[in-house]
């Protein structure tokens, strides 16, 4: 037992199956109440990572601790302090819902009384009283992930790994495991979310940590991430395109040499970096109307977390250097 | 250029169900299922005869040796066996919903079945002939010419294409690979033991003689006993009243069970 | 989801026992046995649902026996003086305890696959429960299955013309051989891909079958035979049943089914136990 303020600290985690390097030199820490979330394209590492964390697999090299357990020499610890739900683990299929609550609550010390309750409690939660007494292999997906992550919570956890919670989910499903996320933060219950759902990282989590290849390529903020790419920009159509170089012109300084740089005779529109947002936007207008040139379209535009994500995982390629051709593909 | 382009080809049915066999024959060749039949047969042979050899040695009914009395049964039950493996694999794909995937594809509805039986037949062809193998270890040997031996690999391989279609259709109404495989390996051994296959008809109980003499396993090994021959007269005369029955069964039940069939894989549609 | 205030919502999704109440919960010996229970429990549940169970272990062998009752009854009997039941009942509650066992097996592998293994190791539980309750399991599956073969074998005329003591043996001796089977086929479901191992068993235990004195008396058998069929474990549970139930030798065959289970044993408990690890966990 230790009285750190991080609930989940990972220090140059390293893993490899044969050849296959998973995870290499990984580290990152999670603070009480905190969500991070965890992205990377399949076969990035992140479910491996969730696997050593959980205990369901051993560390290579590096250390890991959970509520201040060690996973290798203290996995019991680890194991009194979690909850797992995910894509690949699974309930007793030929028992009903309530016996899954209640098998979970027992095994975990609850006694046959505390057990009931507290499944009766979870399912009239998890809206799933009316199907308390159906065998699981009748639930439909949006169901079985909700009594997945009841049978979670029978007693309360201090770390939770949610392993691609909404995948194949509908969306009010979906919506729920969100608001779920949301209790974990204010219990003071630090989430480790992995998605491969951007907009689910970027809705949920306080920091997002980005895994390519089995390395950390970046570590924030959703917002600091999407400065990274280049921040805001206004996005210049004219109605001709044959205008796009009077546009070049009239913009003057405010276009920046990288947008002029990529102008070929094919482009039909223009990027300017807008640092003020609406301002710049406005100072652009009055330069083109001055300029007598029409417009079909001008338009502030964020990057999205997907052109983070693109840009950030391009950049691994160029960095790591040649991967086998399925790298490619599978983006 | 990922959408394509060409003229799309019209599918063959031979092309598809040479395809389709292939997928079903090329992973027997490799994992060892292909060992089970042969492995099978030798299992029956020794399991039936050499326990039972002295115990029968007086109720052969007049016929030269155990082994020719017995050995019709040790050629159904191998091939029973094959055929049972046949409806595992039909149930496995059911559950794995291929059936649903090739129902929206331009191919026959009976062209996956027969892809299977094919595969099923493959199966059920190895596990004849290593039964004959065994048999012949043990002292079987064929009487009648050429002609009439013939007629027997003939009936016995039918009798494994009515068994795989049995065994297809139960698996794929099931759904449960598993439970099925278990669920028809129990008919298959109470069926061939309450036969004359072992012993003859009266041996068994007074009450239970009528549907030992009457039932389709008994009339299949009256006629295979009677086409493989016998040193003796006792095999039964290569006649209709003796093969008779046993064809009747054959196509009676196949043709009850080839319009089920067509039924039910219309109906998932 | 029910949409409460959030902070009633939250306190009701976490309260319990916390972590550090429950030190002690991986390692203590007493909760140990509640834990085991507690899976066993599950594991019967989930068979007495599964049809396929019921038939394999309970189906499947009472039609063999009746079967074998109406086809060999009368020829053995002439044969060897006295019933065919004291040989045919007891191999027939083996058969039933080995096919058990191969669908038991068959459902691990399922568990593995799914993931079921994997979310029980990542709970504060022992790490033997998962195994112990498995054998518990089969243990209780292959007695009650057991009485069930018994009491169609009353019906057909089988009876204890020993005592209470030996019946109450008897009954046990279908599950100390099942219990070694089915460590062997667990040992294996834990390593190997599905049909193989359901082809397999079935062939190995038809050989246990027809090589045994429940199948027919051993000097029917030609003599050359005649000491595999003798020395092979199932024999030797037949014999001491037969021993236990009508009278004759019981030490001899009981010796020898001990040690050929002390044997299997012996050779499965390593396999077995890494087996349940390595299923459990993902490298």
């Amino acid at each position: 037992m230790s009285n750190t303020d991080k609930s989940v600290v990972v220090s140059h985690v390293s893993k490899s199956f044969g050849d296959v390097v998973a995870l290499r030199d990984i580290s990152f820490e999670v603070g009480r109440g905190e969500v991070i979330g965890l992205l990377g394209p399949n076969g990035a590492g992140k479910t491996t990572m969730v696997d050593i964390l959980s205990t369901l697999s051993l560390p290579d090299g590096g250390s890991a601790e959970i509520a201040g357990y060690d996973v290798v020499s203290d996995p019991a610890g680890v194991r009194r302090s979690i909850m797992l739900t995910g894509q690949h683990v699974a309930l007793d299929d030929m028992l009903t819902g309530r016996e899954n609550l209640v098998l979970f609550g027992r095994l975990q010390g609850l006694n046959r009384h505390e057990a009931r309750s507290r499944s009766d409690d979870l399912l009239a939660e998890f809206d799933l009283s009316h199907a308390a007494d159906r065998l699981i292999s009748t639930y439909s997906g949006g169901m079985r992930r909700r009594i997945d992550i009841a049978c979670g919570l029978v007693v309360r956890p201090e770390v939770a790994f949610l392993d691609e919670p909404t995948t194949g989910l509908d969306p009010r499903s979906r919506q729920s495991v969100w608001d779920l996320v949301a209790d974990f933060k204010s219990e003071g219950i630090a989430t480790l979310l992995t998605t491969q759902y951007l907009e689910e990282a970027d809705a949920l989590s306080d920091r997002i940590i980005v895994i390519d290849h089995g390395a950390v390529i970046a570590v924030g903020t959703a917002d600091s991430l999407k400065e990274r790419t280049g921040g805001t920009y206004c996005e210049i159509v004219p109605r001709n395109f044959k205008d796009l170089p009077a546009v070049a012109d009239a913009l003057g300084e405010l276009l920046s040499d990288k947008s002029r740089a990529v102008l070929t005779s094919s482009s039909d529109r223009l990027s300017i970096p807008a640092p003020d947002g609406a301002t710049t936007l406005a100072k652009a207008l009055l330069l083109l109307e001055a300029a007598h040139i029409e417009l079909a379209d001008i338009a502030l535009r964020r990057p999205s977390l997907d052109d983070v994500f693109l840009a950030l995982t391009d950049e691994t390629i160029s960095d790591i250097g040649p991967k086998p051709s399925s790298a490619k593909s599978a983006r | 250029m990922r959408i394509p382009t060409a003229v799309r080809p019209a599918p063959a049915p031979w092309q598809q169900w040479w395809v389709l066999s292939g997928r079903v024959i090329r992973p027997t060749l490799r994992n060892g299922e292909l060992l089970t039949p042969p492995a099978a047969s030798v299992l029956f042979t020794i399991g039936f005869y050499i326990p039972l050899k002295q115990l029968m040695g007086n109720f052969l009914d007049g016929m030269s040796n155990y082994a020719q009395y017995l050995l019709p049964l040790i050629v159904l039950q191998a091939i029973a066996f094959a055929a049972v493996s046949a409806s595992f694999r039909s149930a496995t794909d059911a559950v794995l919903g291929i059936n649903h995937r090739f129902g929206s594809m331009p191919i026959a509805p009976l062209t996956p079945l027969t892809a299977r039986l094919s595969a099923s037949v493959f199966r059920c062809s190895s596990a004849l002939l290593f039964a004959i193998l065994c048999g012949h270890v043990i002292g079987f040997r064929f009487y009648n010419g050429a002609e009439v031996t013939t007629a027997f690999w003939l009936l016995a391989l039918m009798i494994g294409v009515l068994l795989s279609l049995l065994g297809d259709l139960v698996g794929s109404a099931t759904r449960n690979p598993e439970a099925t495989s278990h669920l028809l390996m129990l008919p298959m051994l109470v069926f061939g033991l309450l036969s004359v296959g072992v012993q003859p008809v009266e041996q068994f109980p007074g009450w239970i003689q009528p549907f030992v003499r009457n039932q389709p396993i008994s009339q299949f090994i009256y006629a295979l006993r009677a086409l493989a021959g016998d040193s003796t007269p006792a095999a039964g005369a290569v006649n209709w009243s003796v093969i008779g029955p046993a064809l009747g069964w054959l196509v009676g039940t196949i043709a009850i069970v080839l319009p089920l069939y067509a039924y039910q894989s219309s109906r998932r549609r | 989801m029910a949409v409460a205030g959030g902070g009633t919502k939250a306190g009701l999704l976490f309260k319990g026992p916390r972590a550090a109440s429950r030190e002690s919960y991986e390692r203590s010996p007493w909760r140990l046995l509640v834990q085991i229970r507690l899976q066993t429990a599950r594991i019967l549940r989930g068979w007495s649902r599964d049809v396929a169970t019921t038939i394999e272990a309970l189906i499947v062998p009472i039609a063999l026996l009746f079967t074998l009752d109406i086809v060999l009854g009368k020829a053995i009997s002439q044969v060897s003086g006295e019933s065919a039941l004291y040989g045919s009942v007891p191999m027939v509650a083996m058969v039933g305890a080995m096919s058990g066992a191969t669908v038991g097996g068959i459902g691990l592998m399922r568990e593995r696959t799914d993931g079921l293994l994997s979310r029980l190791w990542v709970l504060p539980v022992h790490r033997a429960s998962v195994m112990f309750s498995r054998i518990a399991a089969d243990a209780a599956r292959i007695f009650l299955t057991t009485v069930a073969i018994l009491c169609v074998g009353l019906l057909l005329g089988f009876r204890f013309r020993q005592g209470i003591m030996e019946a109450l043996i008897w009954l046990c001796v279908p599950v100390v051989f099942g219990l070694a089977f089915c460590a062997l086929i667990n040992a294996i479901a834990l390593y190997a891909a599905k049909a193989l191992v359901v082809e397999a068993t079935g062939l190995l235990y038809a050989l246990l079958m027809f090589f045994s004195t429940g199948w027919v008396p051993l000097a029917q058998y030609p003599s050359w035979i005649q000491p595999a069929v003798q020395h092979q474990p199932l024999t030797y549970a037949v014999e001491a049943m037969r021993g236990l139930a009508l009278g004759g030798p019981v030490l001899a065959p009981m010796a020898g089914l001990l040690l050929w289970v002390a044997a299997i044993v012996a050779v499965c408990a390593v396999p077995l136990t890494n087996g349940y690890r390595r299923a459990s966990m993902r490298g």
